[in-house]
């Protein structure tokens, strides 16, 4: 019971990761039906960013936790800055010439380019990222948790929760909602849907670069370390469905629970098998996911 | 036909200007990973080498000429070091290549040496298959412990040494790892014993619990690795998190530092075979230490095996010339094979330490047992080290 208690926790963690940058795939989505397939690149650099930054700041003489608050509105700006220049470059060629294809390997590419980039300011080395919590394992009841982990959990929900309220009270968020539901009708209507569009681009960017300073205390910084993440929020987002911000969460949570307990019930070499199992099921059975409407596309 | 006769007169002319200006000077290959997750490897070997390569220079040289180091990054890829490969042979035009870190490289690159006769000293690289892939005549040398002596080392540390009984086997799921494993059971079962799990993990990845919690579970006492610096740091801290601590014992990887500073204190206590630990034990350790310290502003060699072996690689190398008097690769190899002067090196005295047909400089009884300790390799067991056990010599066959 201990032991199974003790999986979950750890599936938790990993799983939330996945489900915020799960999350930055689904903002692209709503408005513009188009994904950003960088975004594991994009939180590499976020990590990155984040760590010249936290690492200067500790410099400063400002104690770690402090330097980590301050290190985040600056890295979300500049994850922000980072996906408006992709949908910049890559993806608003795309969509104005209706083609079905040109953004994949734009986005492709230009997460290459960011990689290659950050291989060449930070090294290809792993580099250690300063914990702003104390690395010391919590107990809790029969759990033993890293105090980084909680972070993880609540920092997670915090920045998904917080994305929620901005686009259902705000008038620039209702914008972006009638985009989401009809983006000609949208236009129609005096939405400005290409400047949308550049913003859920920002804001899927914002997500990834988040996941990447969240992440990185418990793990290494590296211009690599978000390939597998990316593919693997990929994975939770098809499974969750890629409109809905409760399947990024609950499919978030099924991966990274799965994927620890195939690891440690089953064996730790088949770790990565069930989930892919999963999605293909996900994709037979109910192809718009466990929590995504069905679209009809009317020819 | 024409095209050919032509392609062939730019050539010989190519090729004679070539050797007309390597006259004064006898170019030798430097391959390894300077970027990467094997950087600090593949640096300090290099440093090693260059270390070596100016003083032979400075003491005249061999056969009257000067070591022209040509350094080339192969990155850890299999595919850039067959490039380097290529390069080093047909436009540098070398008459032998030290280096070498990653088994995979090595593999990949050696055949083109083997084909044109230009023997090879991997310095670092420890795949048992490295040696072996060629038979007689092999230009292929090495003075690194191979994985087969690691394993054996490591078994024989864990089980009779430290009287462990229920080891458990943790390696990542590349050739490095998945060799070693096969290794490690290998020597287990020759002393009896059965691993209680066996784990693998991928490279890259962030979370040990799993992993970890088995070895826990099946009542593992002591956890034998065979993976590279990141992960095996994060097992470390899996270990830290799960508030379960027992020994980690394995390959010399434990010594990198990306191990050693990521674990921090949760990776003290670590031990791994190492022909080569960062104190005066002998006189000529201690003038290499001092040497090294001061060409390159540094206390902490980041990896010191690595630095010993690039710097006696280029000592052996240098060798063999002298006595081949001659660059021409089939007569180093014959002079390597059956090397009379004796050199006093770090890692060991080379006496005759190549044959025809063993190309292994370093023997089972050279590696000790190192240990993590604050950020340091320190000896496991001091009395290893102890007077004249300090200077351990391959037994004559």
């Amino acid at each position: 019971m201990n032991i199974l208690a003790q999986l979950i926790v750890s599936g938790v963690s990993v799983g939330m990761v996945y489900a915020v940058i799960a999350f930055g795939y689904q903002l692209t989505f709503a408005t513009s039906k188009t994904l950003n397939f960088g975004q594991g690149e994009a939180l590499a650099l976020g990590a990155l960013v984040g760590l010249t930054t936290i690492n200067f700041l500790i410099g400063q003489a400002i104690g770690t936790f402090w330097a980590y608050l301050l290190m985040l509105p600056i890295v979300l700006v500049f994850g922000m800055a980072q996906g408006a220049v992709v949908e910049w470059l890559g993806v608003r060629q795309a969509i104005r010439m209706k083609s079905e294809a040109g953004w994949i390997m734009a986005t492709i590419a230009l997460g290459i380019i960011f990689k290659n980039l950050a291989e060449n300011i930070w090294g290809r080395d792993p580099l250690k990222f300063p914990s702003p919590l104390p690395e010391q394992a919590l107990q809790i009841g029969p759990v033993r948790v890293q105090p980084m982990e909680i972070a993880i959990v609540v920092g997670a929900l915090a920045l998904m929760l917080a994305v929620e309220i901005f686009n259902r009270t705000s008038i620039f968020g209702k914008a972006v909602v009638a985009t989401a539901a009809d983006r000609d009708a949208a236009g129609l209507m005096g939405v400005n849907t290409s400047l949308v569009i550049t913003f859920s681009y920002a804001l899927s960017s914002l997500s990834a670069a988040f996941a990447g300073v969240l992440v990185a205390p418990v793990t290494l910084t590296g211009a690599s370390m978000g390939a597998v993440l990316g593919l693997k929020a990929f994975a939770v987002a098809i499974i969750g469905g890629l409109s809905s911000g409760i399947g990024a969460i609950v499919g978030g949570l099924i991966l990274g629970i799965v994927e620890t307990l195939t690891g440690f019930y089953i064996s730790t070499g088949y770790k990565d098998v069930p989930g892919l199992v999963l999605l293909l099921l996900v994709l037979s059975l109910k192809p718009s996911g466990l929590f995504g409407k069905a679209t009809i596309k009317k020819v | 036909m024409k095209l050919n006769s032509i392609v062939l007169a730019i050539m010989a002319s190519t090729a004679l200007a070539g050797s007309a200006w390597a006259d004064d000077t006898i170019k030798v290959g430097l391959s390894g990973p300077f970027t990467g997750g094997s950087a600090a490897m593949g640096v300090s070997m290099r440093d090693g080498v260059k270390l070596a390569a100016e003083e032979i220079n400075k003491a005249g040289g061999v056969l009257g000429k000067k070591i022209e180091l040509v350094e080339r990054n192969d990155e850890a890829k299999n595919e850039v070091g067959v490039q380097v490969a290529q390069e080093l042979i047909n436009k540098e035009g070398v008459i032998a290549t030290l280096g070498y870190i990653n088994t995979g490289v090595a593999l990949a690159s050696q055949r083109f040496y083997e084909e044109a006769e230009i023997p090879v000293i991997n310095n670092v690289a420890t795949g048992t298959a490295v040696t072996a892939q060629f038979k007689e005549p092999n230009y292929v040398f090495r003075n690194a412990a191979a994985d087969a002596i690691q394993s054996r080392m490591i078994a024989d540390e864990a089980i009779n040494r430290q009287g462990f009984k229920k080891p458990a086997i943790l390696a990542d799921s590349t050739n490095y790892g998945q060799l070693g494993q096969a290794d490690l059971t290998k020597a287990l079962d020759k002393l009896g014993v059965k691993p209680v799990a066996t784990e693998k993990f991928n490279v890259g990845d962030t979370d040990m619990t799993a992993q970890v919690l088995r070895a826990k579970e099946a009542g593992a006492d002591v956890i034998l690795t065979y993976a590279i610096g990141p992960e095996l740091a994060q097992i470390a801290n899996a270990m830290a998190k799960l508030g379960w601590k027992v020994p980690m014992i394995g390959s010399w990887t434990l010594s990198m530092a990306s191990f050693i500073d990521t674990a921090g204190a949760n990776g003290d206590g670590a031990i791994m075979p190492q022909t080569f630990i960062q104190l005066p034990t002998t006189p000529k350790r201690k003038a290499f230490i001092e040497a090294y310290q001061k060409k390159y502003n540094v206390d902490r060699i980041a990896s010191p095996v690595s630095a010993a072996q690039g710097y006696d690689s280029v000592y052996l190398l240098a060798a063999a010339i002298n006595q081949a008097g001659s660059t021409d690769g089939r007569k180093i190899r014959e002079a390597l094979e059956n090397l009379n002067a004796k050199i006093d090196g770090v890692v060991t005295t080379y006496d005759h330490p190549f044959s025809a047909t063993d190309h292994e400089a370093i023997s089972g009884n050279i590696p000790v047992m190192g240990l993590v300790k604050g950020g340091r390799v320190v000896p496991a067991h001091a009395e290893d080290l102890d007077g004249d056990k300090a200077l351990r010599v391959k037994p004559k066959s």
